[in-house]
């Protein structure tokens, strides 16, 4: 008898017990703090947007199902949740068009173009938002401090990152890191309250929706990044909590890195992804053009999935014990 | 008939860019506009031809072992040829297609046609085969130009045809590197979709 020639690898999911349903409709309402934030803060305005998107994402998802001959599941809320995370990410005042542009885009192309929910190699939202940033013509409206320059809320209203990136941690003065952890900075309609963000991805980890893994090992990554930074020269870099506390990082470590099918699956994976997403999102925040890393950082550690995920994959099956596997060679060598 | 078809297969059977999927590199790097993309055609559609002719015509001589080598020289000299011309009398597509000229020798279509067509055929198919395939990847990549012009930049073979707010709001994300993969992805998946067999 010759030894099968099995490949071992990690099971293609992880179950908590919920349904998509349970958890898009969770993970909405995981969002309403910061969703209840930004409405507070940006006004109507901010209702625009959030609505343009998840309505966009939705009709478009509907829309691409009837084309492409599938069953129409835009009740399960997964478009709505891409859409919500898409808008969350945005300034207050973007034009709607872009809006539609970067929710269409990422539900067609980053999510449907691969076959639907599971399928998608990248996270939709961070797709359509990857769009909008590479478009030169649109990108002054990304710029947080241009796009809300109507508003007067009250603290400064110059964007961390971009003053961060325009004059070093010189500029960082004026801010004060517990005032930007309650929210007082300008950035994203919900990305910016940052204290909502992480009560509502703290709540999707007590109900077992969210591993733990990614998004403490994305913070420890920042962490750890910032640290070597700093190590480097401490007065041009700033230090781990300004990252933490500033632009897309906590919910990116805790909403958009952690989308189901576009994150590895086994421990040591998620928390290899955790860490590369949390560190090169700070090299992007240093090296890179853009104030901001965390969706490049995202969409780049999701196309490693795949080889994440066959990092030390345990096989479902249990191990045979060392004395069956000494018999079964006994046998193969017996039998050849 | 038969030396017709030779011609038309390239127009849809074979398409380079889109039935073949060859050749991508330039398709995707040249075609921000329609003008560059029918510029790079036509030089493809130059070099096509008379290599395969010139392929075609020595096919009992090249011995097979040095084949590709010798295949190489051939679209070489021509593409000298073609890159020398272009310098000479169309300096601003010399320009713009910059490297893409002389890349032109390792331009996985041209090799393709001479290793499988040119090597096993006359030279009076070899030449309608070149011609025909030339013809088919000039058009491919004036659409896909066009597309990615038309939408980026809001023009079309330079003519302004988008209003003046959307040309200055343009959707530029089409002239970068992704937008050209997801152009020939989308325009590759209606050409499946509609030269598929219907599955009632």
């Amino acid at each position: 008898m010759k030894a099968a020639d099995l490949t071992v690898s990690t099971g293609s999911h992880w179950h908590s017990g919920a349904r998509i349903t349970d958890f898009s409709y969770n993970t909405l309402l995981a969002l309403i703090p910061a969703i209840a934030m930004g409405l507070y803060r940006y006004g109507v305005c901010a209702a625009g947007v959030i609505g343009t998107a998840v309505a966009s994402a939705m009709i478009a998802e509907a829309a691409m199902q009837k084309i492409l001959g599938k069953p129409v599941r835009i009740a399960d809320g997964s478009a709505a949740v891409s859409g919500l995370l898409l808008a969350l990410l945005l300034p207050a005042n973007t034009p709607a068009y872009m809006v539609v542009v970067a929710s269409v885009i990422g539900i067609t192309i980053g999510k449907l173009c691969f076959g639907g929910l599971g399928a998608n190699p990248l996270s939709p939202a961070l797709v359509g938002w990857a769009v909008l940033r590479i478009t030169k013509p649109w990108a002054g409206y990304l710029d947080f401090d241009l796009a809300l320059i109507n508003y007067d809320l009250g603290f400064s209203m110059q964007y961390p990152l971009a003053v961060l990136k325009a004059s070093g941690s010189s500029g960082l003065q004026d801010f004060n890191t517990w005032n930007l952890f309650l929210g007082n900075q300008t950035g994203g309609i919900g990305a910016s309250a940052i204290v909502c963000v992480l009560g509502g991805g703290l709540y999707m980890i007590a109900r077992g929706l969210v591993r733990w893994e990614i998004p403490l090992c994305f913070l420890l990554g920042v962490i750890i990044a910032s640290c070597l930074f700093r190590l480097v020269d401490s007065a041009a870099y700033a230090g781990p909590l300004f990252h933490i506390v500033t632009g897309n990082v906590m919910i990116g470590a805790f909403f958009l890195s952690t989308d189901n099918s576009s994150a590895p699956i086994n421990r040591w994976g998620m928390v290899a992804f955790g860490l590369c997403c949390g560190m090169i999102t700070v090299v992007l925040r240093v090296w890179s053009v853009y104030p901001d890393g965390v969706v490049f950082a995202c969409l780049l550690m999701s196309l490693f999935v795949p080889l994440l995920d066959k990092l030390k994959a345990t096989p479902i099956v249990v191990r045979p014990t060392r004395a069956q596997i000494t018999r079964k060679t006994v046998e193969g060598g017996a039998s050849s | 008939m038969s030396v017709f078809k030779e011609f038309t297969k390239g127009l849809w059977q074979e398409l380079p860019p889109f039935r073949l999927v060859l050749g991508l590199c330039p398709v995707l790097a040249v075609t921000k506009s329609a003008t560059n993309g029918l510029g790079m055609g036509l030089a493809v559609i130059f070099v096509l031809t008379w290599s395969n002719i010139l392929v075609s015509a020595l096919r009992k001589v090249i011995p097979r072992k040095v084949r590709i080598a010798s295949y190489i020289v051939i679209i070489a000299t021509f593409v000298v040829i073609v890159e020398m011309a272009t310098q000479a009398f169309f300096y601003p597509v010399y320009e713009a297609l910059g490297i893409f000229i002389p890349l032109i020798v390792v331009n996985c279509v041209i090799l393709g046609r001479a290793e499988a067509f040119a090597s096993k055929n006359g030279v009076f198919a070899s030449a309608l085969d070149g011609l025909g395939i030339g013809t088919g990847f000039t058009i491919s990549l004036v659409v896909l130009g066009g597309l990615r012009e038309l939408v980026g930049a809001g023009t079309l073979f330079d003519v302004e045809i988008m209003s003046a707010v959307y040309r200055s709001h343009s959707f530029s994300f089409m002239l970068e590197a992704p937008g050209a993969f997801i152009c020939l992805g989308v325009l590759l998946a209606i050409m499946n979709a509609v030269s598929a067999p219907s599955s009632s």
